[in-house]
């Protein structure tokens, strides 16, 4: 198989693989286990390679990963993703994780996109301003 | 001379005496042959003797006179000729010295031309030299201000960018080292609310 041929059966398994727009465990599961029945290893190996790219970024995409910097609360946490699943019309979940590296606030990534509301960040800036 | 008189004074000598002597009275031939003796010429030699003498000059013409007087001629001649070269010879020289003259005098025209063309030009190029110096002097002095000016404001930036550094490190350790938890909980709200009104 082809590189292009790859990532389009990837695709398509990707399709497969979601439920209501997000992905689901077993569909994944299932199709996992019809590829390692239906395939030959050799093609297995770049195909999964492929589905699996595609089904972090999916994840990604619905997640909103929260760092910050001393405590968030819960519902903080989910107003984040709120705000994110309405500006990006699909529903995202918060995963937060603490890192007081960042001083005080909060960095959101959600897939490819970064929001920055740090301390850190702002004193970043302003370090580059005067510089 | 003397023997045109004498042979005057044979022909009067009768006249003034016609009967002086009977042997006077032989005739002037007789004189004459008389006064020929006395000088010692035989006229039975005269002849013979003319003859030789005649052919003596012919042969001396001949022989003697005649090429020397061609070689006279000829050394004439030469002569002529020498003296006709030597005086185109010195007409020639006078005319070279002449053109000499011109010419030296022309090379002499021609060389105060050339050394004041040398020192228009040297005086040109020194001119020039000053010039190209003074505008060299100016862009060294140019590049040199550049370069101090770039030196400053890289040393000013570095500066600033040091210090800032230093700013933004001092602060994070202080903020590090000062927010608790309960801050950080208040900051993060207020972060919340920041989104949230975007």
């Amino acid at each position: 198989m082809s590189a292009a041929s790859v990532r389009a059966e990837a695709k398509r398994l990707l399709s497969v693989s979601l439920e209501g727009g997000a992905v689901s465990s077993e569909r994944v599961g299932a199709v996992v286990s019809s590829l390692t029945k239906s395939r030959p290893v050799h093609q297995l190996r770049p195909l999964l390679r492929a589905y699996l790219a595609l089904i972090r970024r999916e994840l990604a995409a619905g997640e909103a990963r929260i760092e910050h910097a001393g405590p968030l609360a819960p519902a903080a946490a989910e107003a984040i993703a709120a705000h994110f699943s309405q500006v990006l019309a699909r529903p995202i979940r918060p995963v937060a994780k603490r890192n007081d590296a960042l001083l005080a606030g909060f960095r959101v990534r959600v897939g490819d996109d970064v929001t920055d509301l740090s301390a850190a960040l702002r004193l970043e800036n302003l370090a580059k301003s005067l510089s | 001379m003397t023997f045109l008189s004498a042979l005057l004074a044979a022909e009067t000598a009768p006249a003034a005496a016609p009967s002086a002597t009977p042997a006077a009275s032989a005739g002037p031939v007789a004189d004459i042959t008389k006064l020929f003796g006395d000088f010692g010429v035989d006229v039975h030699h005269l002849i013979p003797q003319l003859v030789n003498f005649a052919i003596l000059a012919f042969i001396l013409y001949r022989f003697a006179i005649k090429p020397a007087l061609g070689q006279m001629e000829e050394r004439n001649r030469l002569i002529e000729k020498g003296l006709a070269d030597a005086l185109a010879a010195t007409k020639r020289l006078t005319e070279a010295q002449k053109t000499a003259d011109i010419r030296l005098y022309a090379a002499a025209d021609e060389a105060v031309r050339v050394v004041a063309e040398a020192r228009a030009t040297a005086k040109q190029a020194v001119e020039a030299a000053k010039a190209e110096t003074q505008a060299a002097q100016t862009e060294v002095i140019a590049r040199a201000k550049l370069a101090i000016e770039a030196d400053r404001v890289k040393m000013f930036d570095e500066v600033r960018g040091e210090l800032s550094r230093l700013v933004v490190e001092t602060s994070a350790k202080v903020l590090a080292e000062n927010l608790d938890d309960t801050q950080r909980g208040r900051l993060n709200e207020a972060a919340v609310k920041q989104l949230a009104a975007r």
